[in-house]
């Protein structure tokens, strides 16, 4: 099965993982779903494959000092 | 309010699980499918108290001009009615299930603490003690919500019976916890051995605030959860969803040991090292069995 993340991003720009879903057919639902929502208009939603963020956070982290989250 | 937090369904509605039950040419898991007549009771029990999350609402309000003291009464309420924990906050749309929309302010959180000295009893044990502490929150909640729709407040039940609300992202806010890597809830005192129950209601509370003791950083150096757990299933790696950190479990690793088998699994729960404080000797003697069948424990267990 596939493992993908939904990330919503705030109108601060601050990025926030709605969760993990199986297919982008269950992602793209909540995805809708989300987006049909009028008090979410200012928020972006995307659906990012779970390993690609993972090693791109890693990535970033090791390029930033230790902070805690 | 409307909800923003993705639920996921039980049973073969998921459809993670109903493809997995598909492919093993079954027509329901094995978890649901074969159940034990005490489970069984239990389980219709919360379907019998569904129809009682909401009711009539007394015309003939109660006006309340101290929240303060009629919090205070709400919690003693519940405390008398069996809720170890009780806490109060105002509702936010990542406390609903998306597509849901609740009419409502304030949630009131109980919970009921599971007796983990199950654990030494075996899966099947642990089960039944979750669904008889489930049973105890459905109670608790309808009759808290039927009390204050007698003061003349809108209030609804939330419980296995039935739940537009999210437990962790609202036990996180009245204090209760902090998430674990497990990606269930630890309190200082029960671990992560409780259930939830809710009210929401409009009625004016005060509201407590989240209390935070560490958790978060001892999980990130802490692996035994996810050393122990034999899916493989619990992740290194954590995602942040407003501002708290996830360790989101694979469920495609953890349903082949928890619902596609007729055990029940409770293990990344029974293992976590929180439980130390409220059952020393029977959590030390778990992972005692635990390390002799070779999986990793504590460095002083």
């Amino acid at each position: 099965m596939e493992k993908l993340y939904v990330n919503e991003t705030g109108p601060d720009g601050v990025v926030s993982t709605v969760g993990l879903f199986y297919s982008q057919a269950e992602a793209q639902k909540i995805v809708a779903m989300l987006r049909a929502n009028p008090d979410r208009a200012a928020y972006r939603y995307e659906v990012v494959e779970a390993v690609r963020q993972i090693l791109s956070s890693k990535e970033s982290r090791r390029a930033e000092p230790a902070s805690k989250e | 309010m409307r909800g923003i937090t993705p639920r996921r369904e039980q049973g073969v509605a998921d459809p993670v699980l109903a493809e997995m039950v598909h492919e093993m040419g079954l027509k329901e898991a094995p978890h649901y499918a074969a159940v034990k007549p005490t489970i069984q009771a239990y389980r219709r029990r919360w379907v019998e108290l569904a129809p009682y999350r909401e009711g009539t609402v007394n015309p003939k309000r109660v006006e309340v001009s101290d929240p303060v003291e009629i919090t205070r009464q709400i919690k003693a309420k519940a405390a008398e009615l069996g809720a170890d924990l009780v806490g109060v906050c105002r509702l936010k749309p990542h406390m609903i299930d998306l597509g849901e929309d609740v009419p409502h302010e304030f949630v009131i959180a109980c919970c009921v603490a599971e007796d983990y000295e199950k654990v030494m009893q075996g899966a099947d044990a642990v089960e039944e003690e979750a669904m008889r502490t489930y049973v105890r929150c459905t109670e608790i909640s309808n009759e808290l919500a039927a009390q204050i729709r007698a003061m003349g407040y809108p209030a609804r039940a939330h419980h296995n019976g039935g739940s537009e609300v999210q437990a962790i992202p609202i036990f996180y806010e009245v204090g209760f916890g902090e998430l674990g890597r497990h990606g269930s809830l630890i309190n200082e005192e029960y671990g992560a051995s409780f259930r939830p129950g809710f009210v929401t209601t409009v009625l004016l509370l005060v509201e407590d605030r989240p209390r935070e003791f560490g958790v978060q950083d001892f999980c990130m150096n802490c692996n035994v959860c996810q050393l122990n757990c034999p899916g493989d299933a619990i992740p290194q790696d954590y995602v942040v969803t407003h501002g708290i950190k996830r360790w989101l479990i694979d469920l495609e690793k953890c349903y082949p040991y928890s619902r596609l088998r007729n055990e029940y699994c409770h293990l990344c729960v029974d293992v976590c090292p929180y439980n130390v404080k409220s059952h020393s000797d029977t959590y030390r003697a778990f992972m005692k069995q635990r390390k002799q069948v070779g999986y990793k424990t504590p460095k002083a267990i």
